[in-house]
Parts: C-alpha cells; structure tokens; sequence
C-alpha cells in the first residue's frame, strides 16, 4: 500500500511538473539554469576551481535570506555577516573541540544562528528604517572585537583553521572532493532557495509584506507585528548560518586557496555588503534575483577581473560597485525581475473559455 | 452593559489639550456620529480607543473589560477595528490578499467556518463591497474609492463587534460616497455597532441615529441629529457667533 501511495504521489508530482514546466517560461529558466550547473564540472574546469562556485552558491544562500528579510519584510540589515559568521563559527568549534560529525555540527549551528536572530531581534526590532540598519551594523563589528579578544578560543585574526572537509571518507579522492562538496552546495541552494520562495508566497509572507508596506496597517488588522517580525528575522538567521556553517565545512580545509580570505573570520564588513548589492542588481524582493546576482558578481570578480583584465584586488569591489550601479541606474528592478517579466508577458494569454473548461474539469473530478 | 464605554479620556500633546474629559458610550447595535469641526480632536479620540495613543488618564472598556493602553493589533483581536482617514493599503499585495492579511490574524482565523478556506472568505468580502474584478490587481493600481471600500472590507474580515469608521466619505465623489452609505446602512441593518468620523454631514445625517459633537477636544453636545440641527452652541461653534 505503501508503495502504490507512492507511486501515486510521485505521479502527480511528475505530471505537475510536466504540465507546468512547458507553459510558464521562467520555470523553464529555472530548469535549464539548474541543467547547466549540473553539467558544469564535466565541463572542463579545473576541480579546484570549482571551489569558487561552491562559495558562490554559499553567497546566494545568504543572499537569499537577506532579501527574503529587507526585501520581503522591510527590515534593513547591513549586518548579516553576522550569521554568516555565527554559523561558521558555531560548525568550527563543535568541529574542532568536540570531533562532533557534520550531522550534528549543522543542526547545532542553525540552532546558534536562530538564537542569534532573536537575541538581536527581541530589542532591536522596536527600532525602525535607518536605525534598525546601524544597529544590525553594529553588531558583527562588536561581535569581531569579541573574537580577537579570546583569540585561543577563536583564533583571533586567522579564524579556526584545517577543518577537514565533508567529504573525507575514502572513495572520495582529492578531485571528487571538490566535485560533491559542489553538488552539495548545489542542492542546498537549490532547496533552502525553494523554501524561502514558498515562505515569502505563503500566508506568512503575505503578512510580511503587509508589514514592508503598512505597519500601522497591519496591525489595524489585528496582527502581532513583533512575532512576525522576530519571524522573518529568525529565518533569515537560520538560512544565513546554515551558508555559514557549510562555508567553514566545505571551503574552510587546508587546501584553501588564496581567494578566500582568513578561513572562519567570515564577519569583515565585506561579507555584509556582498549580499546587499546582489539583491540590488538582481531584483530586491524577488527571492530568484539575488541567486542571479550572485552569479554575476562571481563571474565578474573570479573570472574576468582576474583572468581576462587583470585588475588589482584591492579596487575589484570599486569596479564593480560601478558596475552595478550603472545596470541599476538601466534596470533599476533588478536584471533578474526584468528578465522574468519579459518572459512572462511572452507567455500567449489563454482564451477564457479554455480557463473555464479546465476549471469545469477540476469542478467534476473534484 | 454598553458595548463600548469612553470615561473622561483626556490626552495632551505638549501644553495643547487634543482631546478632555470626554465621556459617551455606544449600545450593541446603535450607530453613531462624531461631528466637530477641524483640529476638534475626532480622530485624537479614535487613535486613543484603538491603541494608537495612550491616554494621559480615563478609560476605556469593551462590554465592561478595560482595554485602555492595550497595542492596538490586541484591541482589534478583541472586536474594536478601525478604518483610517488616510487609505492604509498594502499597495504591494493584490486586492484578495490585502484581505488574507487581516484572516490571518488571530481573531481572523478563529472567525473562518470550518467548512471554508480563508481564499473563499476574502473572495466573499470583496463581493460584498463590489471589488471582485480587481481580486488579483495590485493594490497601488486601485483608485481611491475602490480603495477605501478595499479598507472597509478589510475591517469587515474581522467580524468587528465595533467598528469605528475614520471619514469613511473623504475624498469620494457623490456616486461612491451614495454607495458608502449604501454599504454602511447594510452593515448596520446586518447587526453591526458602528462609529462614524465625518465631514460630510448631509450624508452623516441621514445614516445616524445619534450625533456626538466635538470643538477643542470637548464634547459640547449629544443627540439626534434633529436636536443637535437646532443646538445653538453647535450652530456658534460651526457658523461663528451671532453679532
């Protein structure tokens, strides 16, 4: 019985995907982009450098949860280093001191990074716009000094190093290393993006978004906006550590290569800042566009800053915060929600009839 | 015991008395006017109500429990919901769902029939005030009117016990303001308690059973509309002194 269920859900599943992955054209985006990342290291890249996408789509995890909070909900972080960090941080220590497995490290620290969130949230989010913003800034550069402080425990400037990686087992050689650690990123990207987007479409996170755009509003509606708000904030935290704790558990090995800067010191400002401008070219409040954007900002600064122009790292940022801008200043929704919606008006509108027989259709079967 | 009772709620903003000493209270079922001209502390007196502001002293009580000082999103799960002067949409979210908000609350979902999915409800609500064609437009692309019918359907989801109308009229032109009054009389014939804010008083007038008037954060008279028509204080307060 079991079995038949199954195979019944998995049929339904299947011609869900069937029908609907043909008709609507950003779907179908989706797919073909997921397609070629699969491909990607059959591709003729070197194995080590696939270490740049996987960070890469670490990046886009906490991309992802920052917009799901500023973008979805209105409340502005500059700070969300910080989780990034508390998660890598969490995974390192319980690693290191206590030998404890992956399986248990990454729990954990999603439970630190949850706490994090609400520790910070419960006092700071009575402040509003601006000045939820520098006080969210403040936080991973105190958090910083905290560190420094008990450098025998957290290693000061350097970050705990020589993690070993995931994948240590035996069949895994060197190579494959990089290639699972990839597919793992991958998928976890893939998922908590999924999970993310079904929060922010959700009942839930139409309540968000009643708070981004009426607060007074919403609670004329008899909404509790401070639970709503530790909410969102609470998830942001746990998709921004779980980036964390799979950064110090898969980039933060003895095999770091040297564009990655100190192992686990994952709060510099820049970790912060990386996010926000992915959103931006990407399409704030759009869930898929700081993925996108995240690409692009790899690409630009990995890949054609490096080998194609050489340019300095220091000014890298600079260029492409220029860059940035002037797409913002040509699509200033973003690049991605500007590619969505061209797609979509593409989409032939479907005679009403034909809506209304389907609709009949469901009437019967139903 | 009157549903809602208002005992000498005094607020000052700075040396300015916005709104003292007033006192009234409103019967299940009856429908009120609050009058008075500009800066007379109407919507002062709303915001003290539903938790907005806090009262610098008085009370007040819903079927005798004191609700003073509570946040409003509490007041409004306990059956007090408001409507506001100035449209407070959700201009990101479609028509339907500006509504799914207000269900998704606590007093929302407790009052959705088992039997009903809260899309159903919202999709009821929005028939009931004639915005079924907009159910999936943005709310920024709904004009004014649609707007604060859009407002009024949102109070409605609540199943409000009160429910306290802020210029319900503001803004509208003849044919939607008769369509307003429409909709509230059919609320009040449904059994609901209402309170009304209003400039407009020639459609005030023919709504209300009884008038409150209010000037300089005083309440100076109370009555039906025919007695307060002929109070000569409202008269000075809303034409000036005879010389």
């Amino acid at each position: 019985m079991p079995i038949n269920t199954f195979a019944k859900y998995f049929r339904k599943v299947y011609t869900n995907f069937a029908t609907h992955i043909y008709d609507v054209p950003p779907r179908m985006l989706a797919f073909l982009i997921l397609i070629i990342f699969t491909i990607v290291p059959y591709a003729g890249i070197e194995p080590r450098r696939l270490d740049i996408l996987t960070s890469a789509n670490l990046m886009a995890i906490l991309a992802v949860s920052w917009d799901l909070l500023v973008g979805r909900t209105g409340l502005i972080s500059l700070g969300h280093a910080l989780f990034y960090g508390v998660g890598a941080y969490s995974s390192a220590i319980l690693f290191k001191y206590f030998q404890w497995p992956i399986w248990v490290t990454i729990p954990l620290s999603l439970i630190a990074g949850v706490g994090m969130a609400l520790i910070i949230g419960t006092p700071c989010l009575r402040m509003k716009g601006p000045y939820l913003a520098l006080v969210t800034m403040a936080f991973p550069i105190a958090i910083v000094g905290f560190l420094y402080y008990f450098r025998d425990i957290f290693g000061g400037e350097v970050g705990i190093q020589r993690l070993p990686r995931v994948f240590t087992i035996p069949p895994f050689s060197l190579n494959e290393r990089y290639v699972a650690n990839y597919y793992l990123s991958l998928v976890l990207l893939a998922l908590s993006s999924i999970i993310i987007y079904k929060i922010a479409t959700s009942k839930t996170g139409i309540v968000f978004v009643s708070i981004l755009d009426d607060e007074l509003g919403s609670k004329a509606c008899g909404i509790n906006v401070t639970k709503y708000k530790l909410m969102s904030f609470a998830i942001s935290g746990l998709f921004g550590s779980l980036a964390g704790s799979l950064y110090a558990h898969m980039l933060g090995g003895s095999a770091t290569p040297r564009y990655f800067y100190d192992n686990t010191a994952l709060i510099p400002i820049e970790n912060s800042i990386v996010p926000i401008i992915v959103t931006i070219l990407g399409g704030i409040g759009t869930i898929y566009g700081p993925i996108i954007g995240t690409y692009i900002y790899f690409l630009l600064n990995r890949y054609v800053f490096e080998n194609l122009i050489q340019i300095d790292p220091h000014i890298q940022l600079l260029v492409f915060i220029s860059i940035v801008v002037l797409l913002v200043v040509k699509w200033p929704r973003g690049i991605a929600r500007t590619i969505v919606e061209k797609l979509e008006d593409l989409e032939e509108p479907r005679e009403i009839e034909e809506i209304e027989k389907e609709k009949t259709k469901k009437v019967e079967k139903g | 015991m009157p549903l809602l009772e208002v005992e000498n709620l005094t607020k000052r903003f700075g040396g300015l008395i916005a709104v003292s000493n007033v006192c009234f209270h409103v019967n299940e079922g009856e429908i009120i006017g609050i009058i008075g001209p500009n800066g007379a502390g109407k919507t002062t007196l709303f915001n003290l109500i539903t938790g907005y502001l806090k009262p610098d002293s008085g009370k007040v009580k819903l079927r005798g429990e004191d609700i003073t000082g509570l946040p409003p999103n509490k007041i409004a799960n306990k059956g007090l919901v408001r409507t506001f002067q100035i449209v407070r949409p959700f201009r990101h979210l479609p028509t339907i769902a500006n509504i799914l908000v207000a269900l998704q609350s606590y007093r929302g979902k407790k009052r959705i029939e088992w039997i009903k999915t809260p899309e159903r409800k919202a999709m009821e609500m929005l028939e009931d005030v004639g915005l079924t064609e907009m159910m999936l437009e943005p709310a920024e692309n709904l004009s004014h009117g649609d707007l604060k019918r859009l407002e009024m359907a949102r109070a409605m989801a609540l199943e409000p016990d009160l429910i306290l109308l802020d210029e319900p009229f503001g803004g509208l032109s003849l044919v939607e303001t008769d369509y307003m009054v429409k909709s509230i009389q059919r609320m009040h014939l449904d059994g609901h308690t209402i309170v009304i804010v209003e400039h407009k008083l020639y459609a005030l007038m023919r709504l209300v059973k009884k008038v409150i008037v209010m000037h300089m954060g005083e309440k100076i008279a109370e009555g039906t509309p025919e007695e307060i028509a002929r109070n000569d204080k409202v008269v000075e307060v809303y034409l000036g002194k005879a010389i």
